[in-house]
């Protein structure tokens, strides 16, 4: 499941810089990665 | 519109990602059948919580709240927020007595409950009825709902990846079973929120950003006499009927997916497969907050949104004004649009699997173990469960194939259920409620739906409707269809509690003694030689919980709306009702 989050916060940071229009849409696709990657890491953590 | 390779790779990347995490469940939900229906009643607050708010998320619920807030302004959204107070009960007065119970499903509540035969036709009744026709027509409505979005997006060129998605995703729901489903769900409620999330900056921006769109909200607001941002309806004059039967009657007597009231369906399943009942409480309320307050604002700003870069779209039909929430990923830039894209097949995903799942449960569990063969091995019930799963799917998907509206027909099994909330409520809180209570108001419920449909237009709809204009209520046929369903079926299941036997006092014992309830339950409490009382905490923490999710909500709009001093306010006061209520979550003695 940790896996899950970072496979998809990894790629959605990278789209988020790659192709967002605005400063706007960058920061909030970046904050989102932010999340994935945090609920990943938790998830993880939790397991071990 | 086309998507560019860049979003097909992320859509096709996320897709493979969910069907790992499914599969990689397979072996475990393999081993029995309280591994595959309930994850070996092991999940964690967090995880239940989340599923249950992942599959309650489906992919059209998007779109009907956009065509709410595009009629009716964002209170228009009180016809579904009104299930927060039957949300915030279910916490604190059910959730820890449905894990006490330790069925399998919602249906066999009716095994340890009740007594005789009346008890064993309803459990076959309910397990049939819940298990396929209204699993199928659940299904064959989500489908058909995906369907229309893929069409406004695409065109029928999207249909082949529609039809990939749902193949693999009962591929592994077939497989993996509850472990399977509750692990993407996670995945896929993060993906669905996100998309909702980017496609509501994207829809703002191009409204001009929030001031402008407040201010042209307003404008269109002044032209058609709505106030669009109001969170309250107008009670100036008549107060709608609408509105107060979703306030003070909805929230407990209609049997509605996903929010049934003392919990049922996909939510008593997590509720049941949770580690222990404190993680029940815990995981239903992290599902009632993350309903309510988290969800909602994406999509109100995106359907604000759609008012004003579609003029005329608040006088549109309604699927039109539906319509306007996929419309708007148009103006996604490329890139961004797969997100959008994979969003909405996350939202699909995350409730097909669940109705599988839990359709399979009750066909097993309800109808073939007891019914058919009953002494099997747990291998043999697993591989039955997996064939009963793929049956539902595909005669599910075949529904929504054959049927051009599902709507009409969901209506009709919403309506048929609409007056039974009260017995399921009480039957856990009053000892005399037995087997011919909830069959009097099924039939009662049912009765009374179909004869409205069939005559509409008849002196008793009309003699009612009369009476509430008097009292001062703006009347609509549907406030009085549900009041007058409730009562006739309230005194119908009445009536047959008081002219009937009280189930077996031995199966009462054994209930008592198992979930203990507290409540009315004198002659068996005093057979048991202890009694359980009910306390007055969880009456507080109700009113906390209410309290709670109404400022959260609110205050997170005001702050969404740039209202700082109001949304600080609201925020802290619902953050002052979280503290008093998780002091009282904390000390009560879940496990009784």
């Amino acid at each position: 499941m940790a896996l899950g989050f970072w496979g998809v916060g990894l790629p959605l940071g990278a789209f988020g810089l790659l192709f967002s229009e605005t400063t706007a849409q960058r920061l909030t696709v970046l904050a989102l990665a932010a999340v994935f990657l945090a609920v990943g890491a938790l998830i993880g953590r939790a397991k071990r | 519109m086309k998507l560019a390779v860049v979003d097909w790779l992320f859509i096709g990347w996320y897709l493979a990602l969910s069907i790992a995490i499914g599969l990689y469940y397979s072996k475990r939900a393999g081993k029995s059948i309280s591994e595959y229906f309930l994850s070996g009643r092991s999940l964690p607050w967090w995880l239940l919580g989340t599923s249950m708010v992942a599959t309650s998320f489906s992919s059209d619920t998007p779109l009907a709240v956009t065509g709410i807030v595009v009629k009716d302004g964002i209170a228009g959204n009180w016809l579904w927020w009104n299930f927060m107070l039957g949300g915030a009960l279910t916490v604190l007065f059910f959730a820890h007595l449905w894990r006490r119970a330790g069925v399998v499903t919602e249906v066999e509540f009716i095994a340890i409950r009740y007594s005789g035969r009346p008890a064993r036709f309803l459990r076959g009744f309910k397990a049939l009825y819940l298990g396929v026709p209204v699993s199928c027509i659940t299904f064959g409505w989500v489908t058909l709902a995906m369907v229309k979005i893929i069409r406004t997006v695409f065109g029928t060129s999207g249909l082949t990846a529609l039809a990939i998605c749902l193949g693999l995703t009962v591929f592994y729901t077939t497989l993996s079973g509850l472990w399977g489903v509750v692990a993407t769900d996670m995945l896929l409620f993060g993906v669905a929120m996100a998309g909702s999330i980017i496609l509501s900056v994207v829809s703002v921006e191009k409204a001009g950003g929030i001031g402008a769109l407040v201010d042209a909200v307003k404008a269109a607001g002044a032209a058609n006499g709505k106030d669009y941002l109001s969170v309250i309806p107008p009670l100036g004059q008549a107060l709608p009927l609408a509105f107060f039967v979703a306030l003070f009657v909805q929230w407990w007597a209609v049997y509605y997916p996903g929010a049934e009231p003392g919990g049922g369906g996909w939510s008593a399943q997590r509720m049941l497969a949770a580690k222990d009942p404190r993680h029940a409480v815990k995981g239903t309320l992290w599902f009632t907050v993350a309903n309510y307050v988290i969800r909602p604002w994406p999509w109100i700003l995106t359907a604000l949104a759609a008012i004003v870069v579609f003029p005329g779209l608040t006088g549109a039909a309604p699927g039109e004004t539906e319509a306007a929430y996929p419309r708007m990923i148009a103006f996604v830039p490329k890139g961004l649009a797969g997100i959008i894209i994979a969003s909405l097949f996350a939202a699909f995903m995350s409730t097909i699997e669940s109705i599988v799942n839990l359709s399979g449960s009750f066909l097993l569990n309800d109808l073939y173990r007891p019914f058919i063969r009953k002494d099997a091995s747990e291998k043999h019930y697993v591989a039955v469960s997996r064939v009963l799963v793929l049956v539902i799917a595909v005669l599910g998907a075949a529904f929504s194939y054959v049927l051009g509206s599902v709507k009409m027909g969901w209506q009709l099994v919403m309506e048929l259920s609409a007056g039974i909330g009260l017995v399921l409520l009480l039957r856990w809180y009053w000892w005399r409620v037995n087997a011919w209570s909830e069959i009097a108001a099924l039939g009662a419920s049912a009765g009374t739906a179909i004869v409205l449909k069939l005559v509409p237009d008849n002196p008793v709809v009309r003699g009612l409707g009369r009476a509430l204009e008097r009292a001062g209520f703006a009347v609509d046929a549907w406030g009085v269809g549900i009041l007058l369903i409730v009562a006739v079926t309230t005194v119908a299941w009445v009536a047959a509690t008081f002219l009937t036997k009280p189930d077996d006092e031995a199966k009462l014992l054994a209930f008592y003694r198992k979930v203990r309830p507290g409540g009315a339950w004198g002659p068996i409490a005093k057979l048991n030689g202890r009694s359980y009382k009910l306390q007055a905490a969880p009456f507080a923490g109700w009113a906390l919980a209410v309290v709670m999710i109404f400022f959260l909500l609110f205050g997170l709009g005001k702050i969404i709306f740039m209202d700082w001093g109001r949304g600080a306010a609201y925020l802290a006061a619902g953050g002052l009702a979280a503290f008093g209520l998780s002091r009282i979550i904390a000390r009560m003695d879940w496990e009784g």
